[in-house]
């Protein structure tokens, strides 16, 4: 019987995990494959959270700060599990860096890989400087200056593209990616923030800014910083004669079609199962469901559980999920993973 | 080969000579019937607040195209090209020559406000036909109204005078609306009035209509009004 807690990924449900699991009384072990803790926000360097407005370093720099300074928690940074022996209550993992953990359950908060857009190669990613991924203008704005990467100059337009890489049949990828229409409202207002000069218009297919994101987000980029959206998949970016993009597509509420120049275009990416997943599963020994994240077992009784006993998820390994959805979670999977081994404790004695 | 479903074609896109000869070889008539793209390959990131500066268009830029408003429209029962939530994101961006072929029929909204009642983000798309109309009228692609050039009559005389002489507006207002002077309504009140014999009336009627006095001191202040309004105006549209 093992009281440990082995929690893979130090993104933020891992974060939240690990500390959650200390405060129960419990040791957890933080294997993080990267030399950096943090996760996505960190590693892609994201701007300000939704909703806190928070820069990513300063929020989830307190969270790898909690579990930095808690002795209950050892950290095992640019490490991979590579085998996992045993069962629930007793589990023997096996490190790349040669070291073995014993521990009682495991928590997957192994997130998600950022959609490529090289994989739509018709939306100019790749082909023209000045189409950039919603990651990639993050970081400009975290700069503090907006500027077309080809000469520097200040856009007029910037045009959105949502469902880069979601509700996609056509390169498999059927589901929704929760945070981009937000993402990019926000990304809308920080834009004009930065640059009033600049109009924004964002292309979509329909808006989810779900529960309390719609007046925050949608309708505040629209009515106080004069977002402009617009009702079109688009089909194609081009290059005008003189440097500009041209984005092509139907407008569905016109039913026209339309080819506008812009100076910027951004892909709102989605969220795809971390590329690694086949190999998680594999390692861990729990299921994939058909879209290729981690299965979530029957979820009324059996919360943050996977197919396998012993090993929960958390957060953007299950599917697509905000960061602080994702904190919660790590929170529940832990509350789960402490609760059980209580469970099996009772049990024995 | 004649153009099925011309319908579906606007008129001014499709382009026919009625005699054409190219390189030696006769192409008249729809031989040569050539359609012109219907591609919008620009928006006017302008006209929006353009109309915001109208009454009534202040809040066109919260619209999410739900469509309330047309479907709740008294208009749009009678015509389906009554179209409020179309104007609307044509206004937004900025597609004018779209609404201008509209103008015919922007104006005849009967301002019923059900959409501004019905609309969920409070967008009021009553005062945004309203704003589209006058819009439509002061750039001309409309015809001014009577009630308009009423107003541009009486307002003139008020400027210059700081009074009206209300036969003078009268006249002036039939004449630019190219109505006949003897309005049965008008011989009638006249006849009327002179059954009393108002001499006094009279004379005083006479006396302004051939004088047309200036109330006392008007001059500095009719200046001061001129600007004021000059004023007002550019503050509203620019």
């Amino acid at each position: 019987m093992q009281n440990t807690v082995l929690v893979v990924g130090a993104g933020p449900a891992g974060l939240s995990a690990a500390a959650s699991v200390a405060a129960a009384g419990h040791r957890a072990v933080l294997v993080e494959k990267e030399e950096v803790l943090g996760g996505a926000p960190i590693l892609s360097g994201y701007a300000r959270l939704i909703p806190s407005g928070e820069w990513a370093k300063d929020a989830i720099g307190r969270m790898v700060a909690r579990v930095e300074q808690d002795p209950n928690v050892t950290i095992h940074k640019g490490t991979r599990v590579t085998q996992v022996d045993g069962e629930a209550g007793d589990f023997t993992c096996t490190l790349s860096n040669g070291g073995t953990v014993q521990a009682g359950a495991i928590i997957l908060c192994t997130g998600f890989t950022h959609f490529d857009s090289i994989n739509k190669p018709e939306w100019g990613f790749g082909t023209y400087e000045d189409v950039l991924t919603t990651t990639q203008m993050e970081q400009m704005v975290a700069g503090g200056k907006i500027y077309c990467p080809s000469d520097g100059r200040t856009p007029e337009r910037v045009a959105i593209l949502l469902c880069v890489g979601s509700r996609d049949r056509q390169i498999g990828r059927e589901w929704c990616s929760k945070v981009c229409c937000t993402v990019s409202a926000n990304l809308a207002m920080e834009i004009k923030e930065l640059s009033p000069e600049t109009d924004v218009f964002i292309y979509y297919m329909d808006i989810r800014t779900f529960g309390l994101y719609e007046d925050r987000y949608y309708w505040k980029s629209q009515e106080e910083f004069k977002t402009k959206f617009v009702k079109a998949r688009i089909a194609e970016v081009t290059r005008a004669p003189d440097g500009r993009l041209l984005v092509k597509g139907e407008d569905t509420l016109v039913k026209r079609p339309i080819v506008i120049p812009f100076d910027i275009v951004v892909h709102a990416i989605g969220m795809d199962p971390n590329e690694e997943n086949p190999e998680i599963a594999r390692i861990f020994g729990v299921g994939l469901e058909k879209h290729g994240f981690i299965e979530r077992a029957e979820h009324y009784t059996n919360t943050c559980g996977t197919t396998r006993r012993g090993i929960y998820a958390a957060g953007a390994a299950y599917g697509p999920e905000s960061i602080d959805d994702s904190i919660s979670q790590g929170h529940a999977a832990a509350m789960r993973a402490v609760a059980d081994l209580h469970a099996l404790v009772r049990k024995a004695s | 080969m004649a153009i099925h479903e011309k319908s579906l074609i606007e008129p001014d896109h499709i382009l026919e000579h009625e005699k054409l000869v190219v390189d030696g070889v006769d192409v008249s008539g729809h031989w040569n019937t050539m359609i012109l793209p219907r591609t919008l390959t620009d928006y006017d990131d302008d006209f929006e607040k353009v109309i915001q500066r109208y009454p009534g268009g202040e809040n066109v830029h919260r619209c999410w195209q739900c469509g309330s408003c047309t479907n709740s429209c008294t208009m749009y029962a009678l015509n389906v090209d009554f179209n409020p939530r179309y104007w609307i994101y044509l206004t937004r961006l900025g597609l004018k020559d779209e609404i201008i072929k509209d103008k015919d029929i922007i104006w005849q909204c009967v301002s019923c406000n059900k959409c501004t009642n019905i609309c969920p983000k409070d967008v009021r798309p009553e005062g945004v036909m309203k704003a589209l109309a006058h819009w439509l009228e002061e750039e001309g692609h409309t015809e001014k109204k009577p009630s308009t050039i009423f107003d541009e009559e009486f307002w003139e005389q008020v400027e210059r005078t700081g009074r009206i002489e209300d036969s003078h507006v009268l006249m002036h207002f039939l004449r630019k609306t190219r109505q006949p002077l003897m309005q049965e309504w008008l011989v009638d009140f006249s006849k009327r009035m002179l059954r009393h014999l108002p001499f006094a009336h009279l004379f005083r009627m006479g006396w302004n209509f051939l004088f047309r006095p200036r109330t006392r001191g008007w001059g500095r202040t009719g200046q001061v009004l001129r600007e004021w309004v000059r004023e007002q105006k550019e503050a509203a549209h620019g």
